[in-house]
């Protein structure tokens, strides 16, 4: 699909209204200016498989892509900048004087195929890289479909230690368990469970707690718009406050189900403060001195977590979450906040 | 797998034996480097996570588990044949029943034709281009029957 082709429906009153709230002048103009434009693809090098200079090799040899790596701490991860021209490429040949990829073509190429590498967008890469699992811990994945945070996740822990990825639906699974398989991923248990409820399940039994647990909890996807601009339609607050209960009852459960010293990541790819800001607030009322949050690095520009919003105050250890914004890094919008376990929590 | 789970069972004693037997006599493969986990009468998956059968089957019991590790191989009675991932996995072990593709084999391979190549060899064969390994194909005396499933098979014509 080139640029023109792109019909981007118009934003519903209040979202604009609160990104108003969030953003002021340039940097709003510059959210709804970059929110319009299509996504640079990127692509994550599945190291269980090949190294990132062997794929980067194959991909430029074999396919003619121009590729990027961003991040000099992640060489696995890579922007595809487009591909030699040809000159058959009139209508598509970018500003760099490159040719565009066509539609569907990353994920229709050999090394794609044999499981080489992900196509996955570089914001969705930054909750494993905030808490990278080690080789032998035991790690949930609690809202794993389509996989691209579990099959990095398996790719940090070597395929070593365990892998419980959870996912409520049966068609999203069955995506997740496709994708872990093309990648080699062999530490993982796939299970189909209502977040919470697995949770709950979980706490019956004898089964280790968790080292790690990476809650990419469902959001309104107000980050997405440029992947998918449908979102601009969907949109609906009362969904944002929906879910924000939602995300809070995920999160509770999650930590209830985390050992001593051990580690949270909280993740979505929404701007909404409930959705955010709100549900680390309220974890941090309710788990008192049984949680620490703390601070994240990640090789992209970001924003501190906002500690007011249509009057209500949060606690301002809430700064320490970051806020992404599309027009920071070409990239689409996310939240991330990390979380310690200090002790268990007389709930 | 599914919970509880009656027709998955963690490979041990006697078959597990038997289906490292089997990889060793058909592809040179040794070493096993986790769990080999059966579901149904066909699928096998390697799993190195470090759950114990026990933990898995408490698991089994609270909620659906949909698998453990990654499906490697299908049971055929006879032998072994190699998933995708099966012929990576080992890829350093594989020593017997390679058959060597060039671009052109590869590309029909690739797209889920057979390839028509005599190589002298019977049964299933590790499909291997350049440093990629392919999977298993079934050779025969004119042929090598095609085994890539329909989503992981290229849909276009490589340059």
């Amino acid at each position: 699909m080139t640029r023109k082709d792109r019909t981007i429906p118009e934003p519903k009153p209040l979202f604009v209204e609160r990104m108003a709230k969030l953003l002021k002048g340039k940097d709003l103009e510059e959210f709804w200016r970059i929110s319009k434009e299509p996504l640079t693809p990127s692509i994550r090098c599945n190291t269980l498989k090949i190294s990132p200079e062997e794929l980067k090799k194959k991909l430029e040899d074999n396919n003619d892509w121009i590729l990027e790596q961003p991040w000099k701490d992640c060489p696995e991860v890579m922007i595809v900048k487009g591909k030699k021209p040809t000159g058959h490429e009139k209508e598509i040949l970018r500003e760099e004087g490159l040719a565009k990829l066509a539609p569907g073509e990353l994920g229709r190429c050999l090394e794609h195929m044999l499981g080489y590498f992900y196509v996955q967008e570089l914001s969705s890469l930054l909750p494993v890289i905030a808490m990278p699992p080690q080789e032998g811990e035991l790690y949930l994945d609690m809202c794993a479909a389509p996989g691209s945070k579990t099959t990095q996740a398996a790719a940090k822990m070597n395929n070593k230690g365990t892998i419980i990825a959870n996912e409520m639906a049966m068609g999203r699974m069955r995506i997740l368990a496709s994708n872990l398989e093309r990648c080699g991923v062999t530490n993982t248990i796939v299970t189909r469970k209502e977040g919470q409820a697995l949770m709950k399940r979980l706490a019956k039994t004898d089964l280790p707690k968790f080292d790690k647990i990476s809650v990419d909890a469902p959001c309104s996807g107000e980050g997405t718009l440029r992947g998918s601009p449908k979102t601009f339609l969907m949109w609906n607050i009362n969904t944002v406050k929906y879910l924000s209960k939602v995300q809070k009852e995920l999160f509770r459960e999650a930590f209830k189900q985390l050992r001593v010293g051990g580690e949270l990541l909280y993740s979505t790819c929404t701007h909404s403060p409930e959705e955010n800001e709100e549900v680390v607030d309220k974890m941090l009322q309710e788990f008192e001195d049984s949680i620490e949050i703390i601070p994240v690095k990640l090789p992209a520009k970001t924003r501190d977590g906002i500690t007011e919003w249509e009057g209500k105050r949060y606690d301002e250890r809430v700064k320490l979450s970051q806020r992404l914004y599309p027009q920071d890094n070409n990239t689409e919008g996310f939240f991330v906040s990390r979380f310690k376990k200090l002790k268990e929590a007389n709930l | 797998m599914s919970a509880p789970t009656e027709t998955t069972t963690i490979l041990e004693g006697k078959e597990l034996k038997k289906f490292k037997e089997q990889l060793e006599e058909q592809f040179g493969i040794t070493e096993i480097p986790g769990k080999v986990i059966k579901r149904g009468k066909e699928k096998v998956f390697l799993f190195t996570g470090d759950f114990t059968e026990k933990e898995m089957k408490t698991l089994g019991y609270e909620v659906f588990v949909e698998r453990a590790g990654t499906y490697i191989a299908k049971d055929m009675e006879d032998a072994f044949r190699l998933s995708i991932e099966g012929s990576q996995i080992f890829k350093n072990q594989i020593t017997k029943n390679i058959v060597e593709l060039n671009e052109e084999e590869m590309d029909t391979w690739m797209h889920g034709s057979e390839v028509l190549k005599k190589t002298g060899l019977k049964g299933y064969v590790v499909m291997k281009y350049k440093n990629d390994m392919l999977g298993c194909g079934k050779a025969s005396e004119q042929k090598i029957t095609n085994f890539i499933p329909k989503s992981r098979r290229l849909k276009y014509k490589l340059a």
